[in-house]
């Protein structure tokens, strides 16, 4: 069983203007001291066609994580509104929370993110190219979307060696944020999805 | 009867596969099948008992719901005090629940059901070793241990007290173990399996007891479980599925010999579960007739894979009732309350049933007092020893001081129970606030941005030190025990339970990764979709357009996202972080080789300190005989003397002077005097060999030093050897005529022995005190104990003098009497502070030479079984040091062995174990007499009045009272001493008398013998 449970996420700063960092106040819970620290991150959507837009906000490492019950408060910058498509500027598009463990990730936090122009005429009218500052974010707090996944918390090694030996070229392709552990081919299904109603 | 089935209980219609009724009867759980995972849920009682309650809407169903478990959980069951939840499931693992004080009702965050857990239930440890799903755990009497047992044919004790620790592991099944149960008397555990047997294990050696495979031979086809039970009164174990005359039923198997003659029948598929009642019963009295003494009977209930249920007495020849149809599916499990005259029962179908009975169906219940006392009468052992004292709390107290010492008691009890542990609901606040220094949450919350530590890592990432807002409460188990590696029964079974892990871990999800993931996405997608739309149209802003396709398309595209991996950070790397993940790309496969190899190497290395680990075990056991393992913690008495002191028995020599074995013997020097070369045959006793210089240190305070020097110089063709004493700085000197080959010292003399058998005593500062003393034969072994001189020849005689009154305690006393037997050798030799000799043997026996009864006595056997099965520790006083030091404990080794065997307290009767205990405790105070150990005296005096008191011998206690009180009138005639080793024996009475308040039935016996100090004192 995960040796990390999840048991809050309280966003703050919400709703907020557009160019406002992300806050997130995370609580969970750890039945065991863990030897490493947990990683995690917040992943901005910024196309809902293509994960080619996706932004890792932030990624931070928290530790030393003892049993206990914990919370810390995770910010983030705004997004780089350079690298979201003018298309998508306004609309519903998604924030991911993930957190891994030696590599490996075990939960991963979704919300649904609406951005909007608080201004009735740019609602009616939204210019063409759009404008931030004028973009107000609103986080669907109360419908967290919560998928866990089944990892190895005793240690990643044999997966990792595999990972090495069998694909190093694909590995030094990929962008650096991407830790081979979470490579698409060793496809751990997601174990435990919780939906909302 | 009456029945109910509850439809709130389920698991959303998957199976439910165990339910498990709590002790106190408020809750009970059940396990089965989630989601993606195993699911335990807890329940509360009252809205199944009464239907006011199901109604309340403030009155919670469903208590918690713990998803720990990876896979579907076969069986669940509290422990027998309450605190704990075991579970066993597909995943092989077992988990110990237990409630969390410190936290009040919660969600599961994300789930989808807003029903809040009112009780917080915590898994405090996992039980690894199966290799196979678990089917079956089982409590025994008293949780002394947790079994279960699993497909991959083993059962697996697991010491309760001390998780994760295995107690053993039962092998011999051929077949998935697929039930447990244990006898209500703790004498015998009994599992089922697929292999076409019922096999009863002993407790005491964990051997196989009986394998009864008769009554299941012709059993064709599998059941998903077979739970079997054992009646209370322990006479019976009835079987899950067996089968006779090709019809299938529930074997009766008498705890007499096992026989097989009886069943119940009826079921038209196999027994799946069988569950005895907890309660003994016996006939209702119908009014107004004669109370006949009706023989008391069992009460039995039995569910089938034919839907249907059946409930026996053991009165009746026929079933008391048969429940058709109750269920779609299988019954799984049941399970009865406390009081006997509950039941529920579950089914594959994911439904359950609750049974109520009243007592003119079932008959009276016997109270525990009546269910007591036919344990006795069959086994001469209570399973309620605590039941005493409910009983007594109704007792009056007579006497004022009575009252006063018991409520001292309960105000330090209180104090102890607030104190240290915070795992008492009560407590949990001020526990919470310690952690939070008195902050509320709410304050916490407002500056934790701010407050929080962060830092920079090498490589420039930002680590958060998260703010610890509750400790995890453990409870009993030590969360260090998690970290601790396993301690498996070998090294390969480790090794293979990680590989199978891993590769289950890795094979499936590769595959499904291929074939399964396409079928989820439909699944997932569209009805979120749907209801993020009405979750948006509350929570944003009702002018949004939410209607339109166009919105809700994309909506469906990110569904996705939710549910898949990180494909996600693929995406245009944000510029903020562009360093983030470049470093542990980098590190972390190595960090994971490294690893690896550390896990290997790991394992290497314990097995090669296994190995070690046995080398040494072997030595210790060669070694048992070397004195100096056993008198290591000696003090008092001993501590005058020194380690690495030249022991003269054959033992010791090798362990202080490793090297004088392998030196040719001393016999190539000529010796001066012709050292007689005794008889072989007369010399019994190892003799230490010459060196050419020793010294050792005598004295502790003041420090003694003795340095010896053999043939220092020629004198006249006569070889002179120098003794060299340094005290306290002040040094002196003498000569001898032979070569010394033994010294010893006190504080107050020191004695050496020479080669040509003559003993030399000297006082402190050097003044020959004695004439040389002509041994017969050569001195095996010397001590000095205040101004007493021991030595022991290698004739195997024993002298003894008092230096100061030049008086022969003990005259060359023969070892011969005690030196029974062929290769029995002297161990250790020992002189306590008084004068009395001790020696030990190498088999484990240790006399005394008892100068005023002029015989040898036991004081202390090592395989003596009595120690071994003595159960004292409760008696044992908590603020004194646990261990007494003298003597008695030196000979007795440190850890005393008592109560080593008594872990296995519900295997022996009470009884015997009682006796057994009482007969050490009573050795124990005649050796510390004849020791004249006055510390150990007392202290075994108390823990035997405790004992005493805890057991009710009254007779003993009044005997041993009215010995400490003596008479209170003095008269010549009396021969009572008023002291007895130095001790006052009135004193003691004082001191014993608080002890036996602690129970307060001889609060008559307390007063008595208060009133009769107080007497004195006046006088």
């Amino acid at each position: 069983m995960a040796k990390v449970q999840v048991l809050n996420v309280a966003v703050l700063d919400n709703p907020s203007r557009f160019g406002n960092p992300f806050q997130f106040e995370i609580t969970f819970e750890c039945m065991e001291d863990l030897p490493e620290d947990l990683e995690w991150k917040i992943i901005y959507v910024g196309s809902a066609e293509s994960e080619e837009y996706d932004q890792i906000l932030d990624s931070v490492l928290v530790g030393p994580v003892p049993a206990g019950r914990h919370m810390f408060v995770f910010q983030a910058d705004a997004p780089n509104t350079g690298l979201i498509p003018e298309s998508d500027a306004v609309g519903v598009t998604v924030v991911l929370i993930t957190c891994t463990y030696r590599g490996q990730e075990f939960i991963r936090i979704g919300y649904y993110v609406n951005n909007e122009y608080t201004e009735p005429e740019l609602r009616e009218n939204p210019p063409i190219k759009p404008d931030y500052t004028q973009l107000q974010r609103n986080i669907l707090a109360s419908n967290p979307r919560v998928t866990r996944f089944h990892i190895n918390w005793e240690g990643c090694a044999e997966r990792m060696e595999d990972c090495e030996n069998v694909d190093p070229s694909s590995n030094s392709m990929l962008p650096p944020s991407c830790l081979p552990g979470k490579a698409p081919s060793l496809g751990i299904l997601p174990d435990n999805s919780m939906d909302y109603l | 009867m009456k029945l109910l089935k509850p439809s709130w209980v389920s698991h959303n219609g998957k199976p439910i596969f165990s339910v498990d009724i709590h002790p106190d009867g408020t809750k009970f759980a059940t396990g089965g099948q989630g989601e993606d995972s195993g699911k335990v849920m807890i329940w509360n009682m009252a809205p199944v008992l009464r239907d006011e309650d199901e109604k309340n809407e403030n009155i919670p169903k469903m208590l918690c719901q713990m998803d720990n478990h990876l896979a579907c959980v076969n069986c669940v069951r509290w422990s027998n005090n309450g605190l704990y939840l075991a579970s066993g499931g597909d995943d092989k693992l077992v988990m110990v629940w237990k409630r969390a004080a410190f936290i009040g009702p919660s969600t599961v965050f994300g789930s989808s059901s807003k029903l809040a857990n009112v009780e917080q239930w915590r898994c405090v440890t996992i039980l690894r070793n199966h290799t196979g799903d678990v089917m079956d755990v089982a409590w025994s009497p008293h949780d002394v241990w947790l079994a279960s047992c699993s497909v991959d044919n083993t059962i697996v004790i697991w010491n309760a007290r001390k998780f994760p620790e295995m107690v053993t592991c039962l092998r011999g099944h051929t077949g998935l173990v697929k039930g447990l149960t244990w006898d209500p008397v703790g004498k015998y555990i009994a599992s089922q399996a697929d292999d076409h047997s019922l096999r009863v294990w002993r407790t005491v050696d964990w051997q196989m007891e009986a394998n009864i495979t008769k009554p299941f031979n012709e059993c064709g086809g599998t059941t998903h479980v077979l739970r079997l039970s054992w009646s209370p009164d322990g006479q019976y174990l009835v079987s899950a599925h067996a089968m006779n005359n090709s019809g299938p039923t529930a074997q009766i198997v008498e705890r007499d010999g096992w026989k097989t003659n009886m069943d119940f029948v009826g079921h038209r598929k196999a027994v799946t579960v069988v569950k005895f009642n907890p309660k003994i019963f016996k006939k209702k009295q119908k009014n107004g007739s004669a109370p006949k003494p009706g023989c008391p009977y069992c009460c039995c209930a039995v569910g089938s894979k034919d839907r249907s249920l059946s409930v026996w007495l053991t009165s009746l020849k026929r079933p008391l009732v048969v429940i058709h149809d109750l269920f779609d599916k299988s019954i799984m499990d049941i399970s009865w309350t406390l009081t006997g005259l509950g039941m529920l029962v579950c089914s594959m179908d994911g439904t359950v049933a609750y049974l109520d009975f009243s007592l003119d169906e079932l008959g009276d219940p016997l109270n525990e007092e009546e269910k007591n006392s036919i344990h006795q009468n069959i086994y001469g052992k209570s399973l309620a020893i605590t039941s005493t004292e409910a009983q007594l709390s109704t007792t009056i107290i007579e006497n004022p001081e009575m009252l006063k010492y018991q409520q001292e008691r309960q105000s330090s009890a209180q104090q102890a129970n607030s104190g240290p542990s915070g795992a008492r609901p009560e407590s949990s606040a001020p526990k919470l606030n310690s952690v939070m220094n008195g902050e509320s949450l709410e304050d916490i919350r407002k500056n934790l941005l701010k407050k929080q530590v962060e830092t920079r890592t090498p490589d420039g990432r930002r680590r958060i030190t998260p703010l610890c807002i509750a400790q995890l409460d453990t409870g009993d188990f030590s969360p260090a025990l998690f970290n601790s590696a396993p301690i498996l029964p070998s090294g390969s079974s480790m090794s293979n339970q990680l590989t199978s892990q891993l590769s289950s871990d890795s094979s499936p999800g590769q595959a499904s990764s291929l074939g399964l993931r396409p079928g989820h996405e439909p699944m997932l997608t569209s009805p979120p979709a749907n209801s993020a739309a009405k979750g948006l149209e509350d929570g944003v802003k009702s002018t949004l357009l939410l209607t339109s396709a166009s919105k809700i398309e994309p909506m469906k595209a990110l569904d996705s996202r939710f549910t898949e991996r990180s494909k996600a950070t693929p995406g245009v790397t944000a510029t903020i972080s562009s360093i983030v993940g470049l470093v542990p790309l980098d590190s972390r496969p190595k960090d994971g080789v490294s690893a690896l190899k550390d896990l290997k190497s790991k394992d290497d290395t314990s097995s090669d300190s296994e190995d070690k680990m046995a080398s040494i075990n072997k030595n210790l056991s060669f070694s048992k005989r070397k004195p100096e393992l056993l008198m290591d913690g000696g003090d008092g008495v001993v501590e005058k003397r020194k380690k690495g002191r030249p022991r003269k028995d054959k033992m010791a020599a090798p362990t202080a002077q490793p090297f004088t074995q392998i030196s040719p013997p001393v016999e190539r020097e000529p010796s001066r005097v012709a050292a007689p070369p005794a008889p072989v045959a007369a010399l019994k006793l190892p003799t230490p060999s010459i060196k050419k210089a020793f010294s050792l240190q005598v004295s502790m305070e003041p420090s003694v030093f003795l340095e010896v020097e053999n043939e220092v110089s020629l004198v006249a063709g006569s070889k002179l050897s120098q003794l060299r004493c340094s005290r306290d700085g002040r040094d002196w000197n003498t000569l001898l005529p032979s070569s010394v080959v033994t010294a010893a010292g006190s504080s107050d003399v020191i004695a050496v022995a020479c080669q040509d058998r003559m003993l030399s005593v000297f006082s402190s500062c050097g003044r020959r005190l004695l004439p040389a003393i002509q041994l017969a034969t050569p001195a095996s072994a010397l001590h000095c104990s205040a101004h007493f001189v021991m030595a022991l020849t290698a004739g195997a005689t024993l002298s003894v003098w008092d230096v100061q009154r030049q008086k022969a305690l003990v005259k060359n006393e023969s070892l011969l009497t005690i030196l029974s037997g062929a290769d029995t050798t002297v161990s250790q030799s020992l002189l306590t502070q008084h004068g009395v000799p001790v020696i030990g043997l190498s088999n484990g026996k240790s006399y005394c030479f008892s100068s005023s009864l002029e015989t040898w006595t036991l004081i202390a056997d090592k395989g003596d079984s009595m120690v071994q099965c003595a159960d004292f520790r409760s008696c044992l006083p908590s603020h004194d040091a646990p261990v007494s030091s003298g003597p008695l404990a030196v000979m007795q080794g440190r850890n005393l062995n008592a109560g080593r065997l008594a872990s296995r307290l519900s295997s022996t009767p009470h009884h015997l174990q009682q006796s057994m205990t009482l007969a050490f405790l009573e050795n124990q105070l005649a050796s510390a007499l004849t020791l004249q150990s006055a510390q150990e005296y007392r202290y075994w005096l108390l823990i035997y009045a405790r004992f005493l008191v805890n057991e009710g011998s009254e007779h003993r206690l009044r005997e041993l009272c009215k010995e400490l009180l003596g008479p209170v009138h003095k008269s010549a005639a009396t021969a009572w001493e008023p002291t007895t080793l130095g001790l006052r024996k009135r004193e003691l009475l004082r001191e014993v008398l608080p002890v036996i308040v602690e129970n307060l039935r001889f609060q008559r016996l307390f007063t008595e013998y208060q009133d009769q100090l107080e007497l004195l004192r006046n006088k």
